[in-house]
């Protein structure tokens, strides 16, 4: 009997203690995939496009001064379930990039959720265009950033390279850059720390 | 008459190398920023050297007398036997505080802050407490468990690729200043609380062989290497800016394919400092001469939890009792001097009797 009580109770320890509470069901969480900043006249907007099976992106449109104001807005106002654990890339505008670049790299290096391997890359107004179009873009961008990266393994694409880069004083260094003028490409560019805010 | 049942050596030393491992999971890896991979390589192997050090004259007394400092004392020294057991509660009431705090504040922060950390630390002792009334034999039992949940913990978070780290800004040249040198030994040495364990629980064990706490400190630094390298070299800045940089080894795993492993690094720290107080509890217990006995071991578990309180509620008491250099020096006493004294009274006494 009382075997049967401790086997009762180390299974109810099991259950109960190990993050069964603050549960969020996979169907109403928003899993964020992407992530992009752009200029809307005089303000920045980050958009945040959801995990979805659909042929069209779901975006949801954050205008913010940065990537952590956007996330406590989104988070209040817009997209009440927002998960980032799963964002996979984050494209910022190239006329954008001098005034969010640093701070939002240094805040997603100190969130726990964030993976550190998510990809960051500027683009120009074209790609940022194809990007809105269609999901299946998305994926094609990634899969030149792991091109580009092979070919040129100095190129700094995920969060844990450009903050560390960041870190190392003014070296510049390089990042992925997507243009698109007829099709969609990837090349180098070179990013200046001291010409970041 | 209640007769002791004396275990596997083995077994007990591999409880006590999982105790000195976790160490890393429960500390804030306090190590000087300015030093290098390779210097802290050095820094490591100089301070668990000091750790053996440590452990030698318990091994010693072990080796010649198959006893333990308790049962020395009161075979050889009964008018010594209140203060060595009053300084031995005292010093492993403070070991587990100098261990809880850490622990009760990360899991306060990171996870429940909306729990107050003191009704965490009552919960965690009293399992402590039970655990501690089952015995040394049954602490290392568990330990058996503990080390395969290890293995699995370390596999997932040393599991991911490699070839997503980031190499390029770091070097293996050894820098650092003789500051760094010095705060760095001095947390390596913090392992050294389990020769302390050692000599106050070695008498319940059998089939000892020198080769056993050497390996455990072998494996301990493997494991202090394996994270130094992903913290200090392969994750550098990143890491640095962590809150608590030890939960990189967590965020490990988002290299790799098993990502939200993090609930599995606190099921291990949670494990580890159960462990440990249980064995700290043990001790002091045994130090008593009231092995197993309930009253004796809520009167000291009533004790951790009041200098506990006092360390939260005063930060001025908190922050003498996390010096690690105030740790070392007590640890030398209780794991070095005392066994080392023990060396020779317990030998003379024999002679004695001869």
């Amino acid at each position: 009997m009382r075997r049967k009580l401790s086997i009762l109770f180390t299974v109810l320890l099991a259950v109960l203690c190990t993050g069964c509470d603050h549960a969020r069901q996979i169907e109403t969480a928003a899993i964020i995939e992407n992530v992009t900043v752009d200029r809307r006249g005089e303000e920045l907007v980050y958009t945040f496009y959801r995990l979805t099976s659909d042929e069209k992106p779901w975006g949801t449109e954050v205008p913010a001064a940065s990537f952590e104001e956007a996330c406590r807005l989104a988070n209040e106002r817009y997209i009440p379930h927002l998960s980032l654990a799963m964002l996979e890339l984050l494209m910022l505008s190239e006329d954008v990039y001098t005034e969010v670049m640093r701070g939002d790299v240094d805040y997603i290096s100190t969130q726990p959720s964030f993976s550190p391997i998510a990809y960051v890359t500027l683009c120009d107004e074209g790609a940022m265009k194809q990007f809105r179009q269609a999901n299946r873009v998305q994926r094609l961008m990634e899969e030149q950033i792991i091109l580009l990266k092979k070919n040129n393994p100095a190129v700094n694409i995920n969060y844990l390279s450009v903050c560390n880069s960041l870190a190392h004083g003014n070296e510049k260094f390089l990042v992925p850059f997507l243009s698109s003028e007829k099709e969609l490409k990837v090349n180098d560019f070179e990013i200046d720390p001291a010409k970041l805010k | 008459m209640r007769t002791e049942v004396r275990f596997s050596s083995k077994r007990f030393l591999l409880a006590l190398m999982l105790c000195a491992c976790s160490v890393i999971l429960l500390l804030d890896d306090d190590l000087d920023r300015q030093t290098s991979f390779t210097f802290n390589l050095i820094c490591l192997a100089v301070g668990l050297g000091i750790c053996f050090l440590l452990f030698l004259p318990s091994i010693l007394l072990k080796i010649r007398t198959d006893s333990d400092v308790p049962t020395l004392v009161r075979c050889c020294t009964p008018r010594l036997h209140l203060p060595v057991a009053i300084f031995y509660a005292m010093y492993f009431v403070y070991t587990a505080v100098f261990f809880l705090l850490p622990y009760t504040d990360m899991f306060h922060i990171k996870y429940f802050p909306d729990v107050t950390p003191c009704l965490i630390t009552t919960l965690m002792l009293l399992g402590c407490a039970y655990a501690a009334s089952k015995g040394v034999n049954v602490i290392s039992r568990f330990g058996i468990f503990l080390f395969l949940f290890a293995l699995l913990t370390n596999f997932l978070m040393f599991g991911g690729s490699i070839a997503e780290l980031d190499f390029r800004h770091y070097h293996f040249t050894p820098e650092g200043s003789a500051g760094g040198f010095l705060q760095n030994t001095l947390y390596f040495v913090t392992p050294a609380f389990i020769a302390a364990v050692y000599a106050c629980c070695s008498g319940t064990t059998r089939n000892f062989r020198f080769r056993q706490p050497l390996l455990a400190l072998v494996f301990t630094g493997a494991k202090y290497a394996a994270v130094l390298f992903f913290i200090w070299f392969a994750l550098g800045d990143y890491a640095m800016r962590q809150e608590y940089r030890t939960f990189v080894l967590s965020r490990v795993a988002h290299f790799g394919v098993f990502a939200g492993i993090e609930s599995f690094y606190l099921a291990l720290a949670t494990m580890s400092v159960f462990m440990i107080v249980s064995l700290f509890l043990c001790c002091m217990t045994r130090c008593a001469g009231s092995g197993g006995s309930w009253k004796s071991i809520l009167l000291f578990t009533a004790i951790i939890l009041a200098l506990y309180v006092t360390a939260t509620y005063l930060p001025a008491v908190k922050e003498v009792l996390m010096q690690p250099a105030l740790m070392l020096f007590f640890t030398f006493v209780a794991a070095a001097v005392v066994p080392f004294v023990y060396l020779f009274v317990g030998r003379k006494s024999n002679a004695k009797k001869a």
